[in-house]
């Protein structure tokens, strides 16, 4: 143990040392390193800064959609018209080429505190502050400018704790490699217009974007022109769901929303979800 | 193994003992039923394990929280001994930082197992989200890993293998002067993380249990507590086994006492956290999950017996009591125990919470079905990989670098 001391000591003059200059020049190369990172990563220096440009516009803030731009696409369904049949979740599962033992779109047998039974279904809530886009460490979820909460398939690397966030289970995960599977639903309720996606990535509803961004390129009007309507809109036979951009007064949505009670599945979470329920007409 | 000479002057090929070659094969056992596991999870995909929509993190995210937490004596140690100045617990310095590189990077082998897509795990590091806890841990333990390395390397150079090198040795050694910066960094890193791996359920607003300010500082309290005693455990295991010392044991007792007031923080914490936030404050959510939990799991018995008992009553005496803190047998009873509660207690948190079915329907006859998981018996073969892996990290290291120079009498 005495031998140990004068060689310890010698140790201590070079903390000191260190003190003076390289803790200054490490940490101005920690505070270069911090500067240059976004700038080389996301920034305008990025390699990878091109890949997804387009697409990632409106991802400035992991928050908040929908704050710029004309559109908030946005629904509302009429429980008190919902009859259960399950079509929307087949014309979607048709469409967007899901998994049918994991569709994105569910409906479910619900009652009243009264005894009176209704049917609740759910698309993903396309919430404005979704905890899915909070949570995902990659960006691979995020806000388009019209509100709408989508994923870079590309992007995901499979970790699952957007599925652990959400609070409304609308998120699946590709367990397997369905490449090789049928789909039951096709082509009774739909053709597949959408790539499937591959395993090991977590996937949801897009409210059929792709109808939406190709509908508005051809001046479609999406929630009113069929074409441009997501799939489960269309297929509803009681015209329970309406979809439409709530940004405007004058759309079918807005104007539901004015003239009927409508409530949003856990507000009090605070997700402020784009979707409007229309209670049952014997209350909840 | 074959015996070759190397061409390098002053090395000498290391005589192995039957014992030795024996423990190998052992550990060589446990790579092989590991590594087929983990090539049958690489191949086959996610679905061959009992993971699902409802459950999708189990086993392997507790096995990642648990390493990581055990690996938290090298950022405290570190910091007893260079930033408070305590250079006394010097010795222990280099097997604390193994064990931790061990703990970490095994926590890193399990995460590539368990994301669906380990071909892009480098994503994080390019597409940033700021505003994911998730983000931040993996960028953490990426700069933590990265320290260690560094604390790590005038260890690693100092090898007898390395005599011939006279240039890589004084680099490796000029590493050291950073050693003071490199602790107060780990730090500031490591608290960082080992709370935020509580803070990435304790920000879950859907889910009631985890949903709590007392998640982060519970996970970095036990880890803070835990993590030494896992060094001191090891310290005292490798002495029967070589036979001399390793580190002094005026060192292991300070440490253990340390270990002890650290659980019995913990144990304060959790025990407020019970009566506040789960007993006096509960909402209908946490209400209703609870009873859950109790009916259909064995949450009771294994939050009293393996959090609390195992977890910090039992180590907690077995660490303070004098006449159990001489006795190297209860430091490492003790450390054992210790570990089981923080295996436990991040199981709980994990799997737990997600048994409890997200309630989103306004109705009131649907229920989503309880979650059940019971790990699939390929995802315990990536656990004795992963353990295997960390086995044999720290028995290489033991055999061939100089951990515990010096300290003979």
């Amino acid at each position: 143990m005495t031998t140990q001391t004068p060689k310890k000591k010698t140790r201590k003059k070079a903390v000191v040392k260190l003190t003076r200059s390289d803790v200054l020049k490490i940490a101005a190369a920690a505070a270069g390193s911090i500067i240059a990172a976004p700038l080389l990563t996301t920034g305008p220096l990025s390699p990878f800064g091109q890949l997804k440009q387009g697409q990632l516009e409106g991802e400035n803030y992991a928050g908040h959609g929908a704050q710029t731009g004309q559109y908030h696409w946005g629904m509302v369904i009429n429980l008190d018209q919902c009859i259960g049949c399950e079509y929307c979740m087949r014309a979607c599962t048709a469409t967007n080429d899901v998994n049918p033992e994991e569709p994105w779109n569910i409906v479910i047998e619900e009652k009243t505190s009264g005894g009176h039974t209704f049917f609740l279904s759910r698309p993903c809530l396309h919430c404005q502050n979704a905890p899915c886009v909070e949570v995902c460490p990659v960006k691979a979820t995020y806000h388009r400018e019209d509100g709408l909460v989508v994923m870079d398939y590309d992007r995901c690397i499979g970790c699952r704790y957007c599925q652990i966030a959400c609070p409304y289970d609308a998120r699946r995960f590709n367990w397997k490699d369905r490449s090789d599977e049928e789909n039951p639903y096709v082509p009774a309720w739909g053709t597949p217009e959408v790539e499937r996606r591959p395993r090991g990535v977590v996937e949801k509803c897009t409210f059929c974007i792709h109808r939406i961004d190709a509908g508005l390129a051809k001046g479609l009007r999406p929630g009113i022109d069929r074409e441009a309507t997501p799939a489960c809109v269309n297929i509803c036979p009681v015209g329970a769901r309406v979809f439409g951009n709530l940004k405007d007064p004058e759309s079918r949505v807005s104007q539901l929303i004015a003239s009927n009670p409508t409530f949003r599945l856990r507000d009090e979470l605070g997700t402020d979800a784009s979707v409007y329920y229309i209670p049952p007409r014997e209350g909840l | 193994m074959t015996t070759s000479t190397l061409p390098r002057k002053s090395f000498q090929f290391p005589s192995f003992s039957r014992g030795f070659l024996l423990w190998m094969g052992f550990l060589a056992v446990l790579l092989v039923i590991g590594l087929y596991s983990a090539i049958q999870v690489l191949l086959k995909g996610l679905i061959i394990t009992n993971l699902s929509d409802a459950v999708p993190w189990g086993l392997w995210i507790t096995i990642d929280l648990s390493a990581i937490a055990l690996g938290a004596g090298a950022f405290t140690l570190s910091a007893i001994v260079y930033i408070f100045g305590i250079k006394r617990l010097q010795p222990v310095i280099r097997l604390a930082v193994l064990i931790g590189f061990a703990g970490y990077t095994s926590a890193m082998v399990t995460l590539l197992m368990d994301i669906g897509r380990p071909d892009r795990f480098w994503h994080p590091w390019v597409f940033w989200n700021v505003h994911s806890v998730l983000w931040e841990v993996t960028m953490c333990i990426t700069i933590y890993l990265l320290i260690l390395v560094t604390e790590f390397a005038p260890v690693i150079v100092d090898a007898p293998f390395f005599d011939g090198w006279t240039r890589l040795r004084a680099f490796g050694h000029s590493l050291h002067k950073f050693t003071p910066f490199l602790a107060v960094l780990g730090l500031v890193i490591s608290l960082l993380h080992q709370s935020s791996l509580g803070a990435t359920y304790g920000v879950i607003k859907s889910r009631p249990i985890w949903f709590k300010p007392s998640m982060p500082i519970m996970f970095v309290l036990s880890a803070i507590a835990a993590g030494p005693a896992v060094t001191v455990g090891v310290a005292y295991v490798l002495e029967w086994i070589l036979g001399k010392r390793t580190v002094p044991h005026d060192v292991l007792r300070i440490i253990t006492r340390f270990s002890g007031v650290g659980l019995l923080a913990y144990g304060y914490i959790k025990f407020w956290d019970m009566a506040a936030v789960t007993y006096y404050g509960r909402t209908p959510g946490v209400s209703k999950a609870f009873a859950l939990l109790q009916q259909q799991t064995p949450y009771t018995f294994s939050f009293w017996v393996g959090e609390v008992i195992l977890g910090i009553l039992v180590p907690a005496v077995l660490f303070l009591v004098p006449r159990f803190n001489k006795n190297p047998a209860a430091a490492v009873v003790g450390a054992l125990s210790a570990m089981t509660g923080i295996i436990v207690h991040r199981w709980n948190v994990t799997v737990g919470g997600l048994f409890v079915p997200l309630s989103y329907s306004p109705g009131t006859a649907f229920e989503l079905p309880i979650g059940s998981y019971t790990p699939a018996p390929i995802e315990w073969g990536v656990a004795v990989l992963v353990i295997g892996y960390a086995l044999i990290v720290i028995t290489l290291a033991v055999r061939f670098l100089p951990l515990f120079e010096k300290q003979e009498h």
